[in-house]
């Protein structure tokens, strides 16, 4: 895996900014390190020189006061550098993070009803919730050590290339060392940790699973037997876990002592070939200072590597979804659909992981409303559970396309005007559609809001609306009435009040749409519920709407004008 | 109020032999870092005055001694703390379980997948206070004050400087860091809920947002929960950046204090040339000794947060749930009986409003009970109280039966072993008996282990209608002789729920058991005895308690009561449009 994926630079602006921000004080740091120790040397050696017995240097006083106000300097710098990172890093990154999740879930929604695996809703809500969650430490922690890994170690060992040479040889001998060594721990422990990791998950969830297991467990008086057994699960859970992190560790150990002994190496050296004077004590000082800074980014991404792994996956998966082609849009403006037919020709879908089409081979012609008062119509769409009564209805709302077959908006009578709905831009077509879902979507903002939509309704139309729909009962209930806030942090509705609302809102608002669309209207309703969607689709026959509902009870079946079967077949031979 | 984190130490059982051990071990990889650039230092500058090569081996051998060193005990403290850690948490968790367990909690509401996993969350959180705070600010305490003693006896002045920066970095920072984050975390939580419900809404309505018009309309309202939770970050960034600043320059500042103050006692002769190495130098490597402590801060407040969250779970559960011998009673009856006089159930408990009243209810030994109304008006919690589970807020509950919850939880263990939850001697021939009457003798056959397959968390899958037959299964084996079943037929098609509901009152006529059984669906009560009908009258108001509305045998409601007549009608009708049409 690439430590840092080029599409997140290429997708991410905020992103491309941040990791030239980090570079940058990167870079900084770099300087500051190499200033900092050359500062220390030139201040220290001349003193240690001439208060050395025997030996005799002169001790320029104006020198060590320069040298002194560079080492203040390089505190203030390494102090600022620090604070940037943290300062403006942070920030950034969240900035990356929110930047990623809204192009994933603006996607994930232009996928449409039927994304592909990975995509669906559910894998999208635990990506952009919890997983890119993950990319922060990746972006704060191990990204920043690894640009300074890039810069400030070479830099390092290039400038000790030009105090000590031999000090250089050996760092860049073990600078290659330790992601060998590193490699050959991880690949001769990698199945073995991801077992016991999988053990002690197993473990950890078994745990959990008997506490989520307490009301079940107490309903047969069992619940204080098991307590033995969440201890010895613990118990075997820790040796389990104690098992890879002897080996998890062993990595990390084995950086640590290659760079520390490399230090050490490094010292030593440099010490004896100052004995023979085979090195000047202001570069031996300095390299003195800069080789534990050459290893400590390293060591730093060693510790944060973790933090790596997860950010990417999180990466890889959301570009996964941002991969996933949208079927191309339509641009031809569709005709206003009054007055004429809406025709299914040989339609077909293929369920989801069935081998079954549903609708299979669905032709039929529907007609539209007139628009004026009295000229509606009611079309019921009629079939057995999973015979593709829903996935009509999203075909007919455009928000999903047959694999065989066409969806045809005719105006008028005659043929040659009708239009393919795949061919048609979508936005336009869904202002002309109103659709009230199974589980209808609700505020936020007041029940007034919501049903009127920011329209100017007059109250007693509202209340009109409100007795039609039933939702008179539903604000009796509410708290504070049409003022009642809902949706986001707000009152929590039932399926049932949430139709209600969605039905009146219909009712009011979207007057301007003259194709209704209603999925399964009356499934979980009592008598008085039902009478309300009849009495609301009459309603809106009278104003000359087309409604299409899905139905199940005879009661509805009885006022559809029009009723369209719908069947699924098997596909044989695959 | 005392602190959380120290109340609920003593669950964690900690053995300080043990922390000790992770101390010492840390404070040595320590000393050898310290050690290591301290001995460097002394090194380089006696080798300038270039003396016999034989005196500076000592010093050699040590730095290499001490750059060996490090790693070894940082790995074996490593180790060790993490040993202390799990020990902690397997402790915790397994005495949060025994006092939940024990105390009379609602454990309903842990049942919320995301409760629970907080509480997971929490265990972990508070047990890695141990390797994340204590022991690294142990470890910081006792290095700290050694370095500065090292470097005191050379030049107490400059001992006096590395202090000063210890404080900066190993207290300040921390502080710094800990109000940073703990800002980033209150002021930031409201605006991630809302990023996460917002994300959610849009993935979940996105498509009925796009026939509306409306998902321009909440993108937008998504990028600006987006900018707030970016402003709150911002806000704790600005604290956490002055905190690292100071860490960062803290470092450098020592080094140049020192090299100040031992430069003129260097040149006054009261410090040799390499003690001024040592005390000039030294610093460059003390500062690990602190690198931990903001992380160490920060994760000292989450775990406060979180021992603070569990012992409210602790206190909450340890609340008596039952009422005293004064309030409404569940009583002990006669064996195989049920006896409800004029009950009134509520979550209130005894003070608490009511959702059902004035309820009298008689089974006995082979008779059905079913009760039927409308979702929600208090079918389940007359059942939870008529098993004891919950204390009745009026009346008296004689005989409790045993509650069959329609969302019973299947153990993430064998078959076996999920049917003796009810029973602990259930041998593998009762296992079978019970699967075969509720009709899962064919799923037996077909799984792969038979009895012995895992099932739940990490096994096979049960459907609905297996998971519901399992549970009843269960339920027919335990001692209990009154069971209360709540639901059957959730979550299945029509056909299996009807066929479930008859075989349960098959089972209790055969057995002689009681059976109570809470349906929404009215067509498979023909089976029952008598049939309760709860609900209110038309001209209640909304927040009245539910009453027994009518009551006698299906064909009897089906014959007098309208409502109960339409009801029935329409799942007929509905169910003609096939099995599982809901």
């Amino acid at each position: 895996m690439r430590p840092l994926d080029p599409r997140l630079l290429r997708q991410a602006r905020a992103a491309r900014s941040y990791v030239l921000l980090t570079t940058a004080l990167g870079a900084a740091s770099a300087a500051l390190v190499v200033v900092q120790a050359f500062a220390i040397a030139h201040a220290l050696a001349p003193v240690v020189v001439a208060t050395s017995p025997g030996l005799d240097g002169p001790v320029d006083r104006a020198e060590l006061v320069r040298w002194s106000a560079v080492l203040a300097g390089a505190a203030v710098g390494r102090a600022l550098v620090a604070w940037a990172q943290e300062r403006f890093g942070r920030g950034a990154a969240t900035r990356v993070v929110a930047d990623l999740r809204r192009q994933v879930v603006a996607h994930a929604v232009a996928l449409g009803p039927r994304p592909p695996a990975g995509a669906r809703p559910a894998d999208v809500a635990t990506l952009a919730t919890r997983g890119l969650g993950d990319l922060e430490p990746y972006l704060v922690r191990f990204l920043p050590q690894l640009l300074l890994t890039a810069l400030v170690t070479p830099a390092t060992v290039l400038v000790v290339l030009g105090l000590d040479w031999i000090s250089a040889l050996v760092a860049a001998v073990t600078l290659p060392l330790v992601p060998f060594f590193m490699w050959l721990i991880g690949t001769m422990t990698a199945g073995t940790s991801e077992r016991r990791l999988a053990t002690v998950e197993r473990l950890g969830s078994q745990v959990l699973d008997l506490v989520a297991g307490l009301p079940t467990l107490r309903a047969f008086g069992r619940e204080v037997g098991p307590a033995a057994r969440v201890r010895a699960l613990g118990e075997s859970s820790r040796r389990a876990t104690m098992k890879t992190l002897r080996v998890a560790f062993l990595s990390g150990a084995v950086l640590e002592l290659l760079t520390t002994l490399c230090v050490a190496v490094i010292a030593v050296g440099v010490g004896l070939r100052l004995v023979h004077g085979g090195v000047e004590l202001v570069p031996a000082l300095a390299v003195l200072v800069l080789a534990p800074e050459i290893f400590l980014p390293l060591r730093r991404v060693g510790a944060e590597f973790h933090a790596s792994s997860d950010g990417l996956a999180a990466t890889a998966r959301a570009f996964g979804v941002l991969d996933s082609p949208v079927a191309p849009a339509g641009d031809r403006q569709p005709p206003r659909p009054v007055g004429g037919e809406l025709v299914l020709d040989d339609v077909t879908v293929r369920a989801p992981g069935r081998h079954v089409d549903a609708p299979a081979h669905l032709s039929a012609r529907i007609t539209l409303g007139t628009g004026e008062p009295g000229g509606g119509r009611v079309v019921a769409l009629r079939g057995l559970s999973g015979a593709g009564k829903s996935t009509l209805v999203l075909l007919l709302l455009g928000l999903l396309r047959p694999d065989s077959g066409r969806v045809l908006l005719a105006p008028g009578p005659a043929q040659d005007a009708a239009q393919d709905l795949a061919d048609v831009d979508a936005t336009a077509w869904w202002e002309q559609v109103a659709w009230v879902p199974q589980r209808p979507a609700i505020g936020p903002g007041t029940v007034h809001d919501v049903v009127t939509d920011g329209r100017d309704v007059p109250p007693a139309t509202l209340d009109a609306v409100a007795r039609t729909t039933g939702l008179d009962a539903v604000l009796a209930d509410l708290p504070d009435g049409w003022h009642t806030r809902v949706g986001l942090g707000g009152v929590g509705l039932s399926v049932g009040q949430r139709q209600r609302i969605a039905l009146a809102r219909t009712l009011v608002g979207a007057t301007d749409r003259p194709v209704v669309v209603l999925d399964e209207p009356t499934a979980h309703l009592d008598a008085r519920g039902e009478q309300v969607v009849l009495d609301t689709v009459r309603t809106w026959r009278e104003a000359g709407r087309t409604v299409v509902v899905v139905a199940h009870r005879a009661s509805l079946l009885a006022l559809a004008d029009q009723v369209v079967d719908v069947e699924a077949r098997e596909v044989v031979g695959s | 109020m005392t602190d959380p984190l120290r109340q609920l130490l003593p669950l964690l059982e900690i053995r300080w032999g043990r922390v000790a051990r992770a101390v010492t071990l840390g404070t040595l990889t320590l000393v050898c870092a310290i050690g290591l650039a301290a001995a460097a230092a002394w090194l380089v500058a006696r080798a300038s005055q270039m003396p016999p090569v034989l005196v500076l081996s000592v010093a050699a051998v040590g730095v290499r001694a001490f750059g060996t060193g490090r790693a070894f005990f940082r790995y074996l403290e490593r180790l060790a703390s993490h040993d202390v850690a799990l020990r902690g948490m397997a402790a915790l968790r397994a005495n949060l379980y025994d006092r939940i367990a024990r105390g009379g909690a609602d454990v309903v509401a842990l049942r919320r997948g995301d409760l629970l996993a907080r509480v997971g969350n929490d265990v972990d959180d508070v047990g890695d206070v141990v390797v994340r705070a204590l022991i690294p600010g142990a470890v910081a305490v006792v290095t700290g004050i050694g370095s500065v003693v090292l470097v005191g006896v050379f030049l107490p002045p400059a001992g006096l400087v590395l202090l000063a920066g210890l404080l900066l970095t190993g207290v300040v920072s921390p502080w710094l860091a800990s109000r940073a984050s703990a800002s980033v975390e209150v002021r930031g939580a409201a605006a991630r809920g809302e990023v996460s419900a917002r994300t959610l809404e849009l993935l979940e309505d996105g498509q009925q947002l796009r026939v509306a018009g409306r998902l321009a309309d909440r993108r937008a309202g998504l990028a600006a929960a987006e900018d707030r939770l970016a402003a709150a970050t911002d806000d704790g960034a600005r604290v956490a950046g002055v905190s690292a600043g100071l860490e960062a320059g803290a470092q450098t500042l020592a080094v140049l204090g020192c090299l100040l103050l031992g430069v003129p006692a260097a040149l006054a002769g009261d410090l040799a040339a390499t003690e001024l190495a040592v005390v000039v130098l030294t610093p460059l490597a003390v500062f690990e000794v602190t690198a931990a402590l903001p992380a160490a801060a920060v994760q000292l407040r989450r775990s406060r947060a979180a021992a603070r969250r569990l012992l409210e779970l602790l206190s909450s559960s340890d609340a008596p749930a039952r009422p005293g011998p004064d309030g409404p009673q569940t009583r002990a009856g006669a064996s195989g009986r049920l006896v409800l006089d004029g009950v009134a159930a509520g979550w209130g408990g005894p003070a608490g409003t009511s959702v059902v009243e004035g309820v009298d209810l008689a089974v006995g030994p082979g008779s059905v009970v079913a009760l039927a109304g409308a979702s929600g008006v208090g079918k389940t919690t007359l059942l939870v109280t008529a098993a004891g589970l919950l204390a009745p807020a009026e009346g008296e509950v004689h005989g409790p039966g045993l509650f069959v919850a329609e969302d019973g939880h299947v153990f993430g263990t064998t078959v076996l072993e999920n049917l003796r939850v009810a029973r602990a001697d259930v041998d593998e021939r009762e296992a079978r008996e019970a699967l075969a009457a509720v009709g899962l003798a064919d799923w037996l056959d077909g799984l792969p282990d038979g009895l012995g397959t895992l099932l739940g968390t990490g096994g096979s899958d049960v459907s609905g209608g297996e998971r519901r037959r399992l549970l009843i299964a269960r339920a027919l084996l335990a001692p209990h002789s009154v069971l209360l079943v709540d639901e059957p037929a959730e979550h299945l098609d029509a056909r299996t729920a009807d066929a479930l509901v008859e075989t349960l009152a098959k089972i209790a006529r055969t057995s002689g058991r009681a059976v109570v059984v809470a349906s929404h669906r009215l067509a498979p009560l023909g089976a029952a005895d008598e049939v309760l009908l709860l609900g209110h009258d038309d001209a209640d108001p909304a927040g009245v308690p539910a009453r027994v509305v009518a009551r006698g045998t299906h064909a009897e409601l089906l014959r007098d009561v309208p409502a109960y007549r339409w009801a029935a009608t329409q799942e007929l009708t509905s169910g003609g449009a096939g099995p599982g049409s809901a």
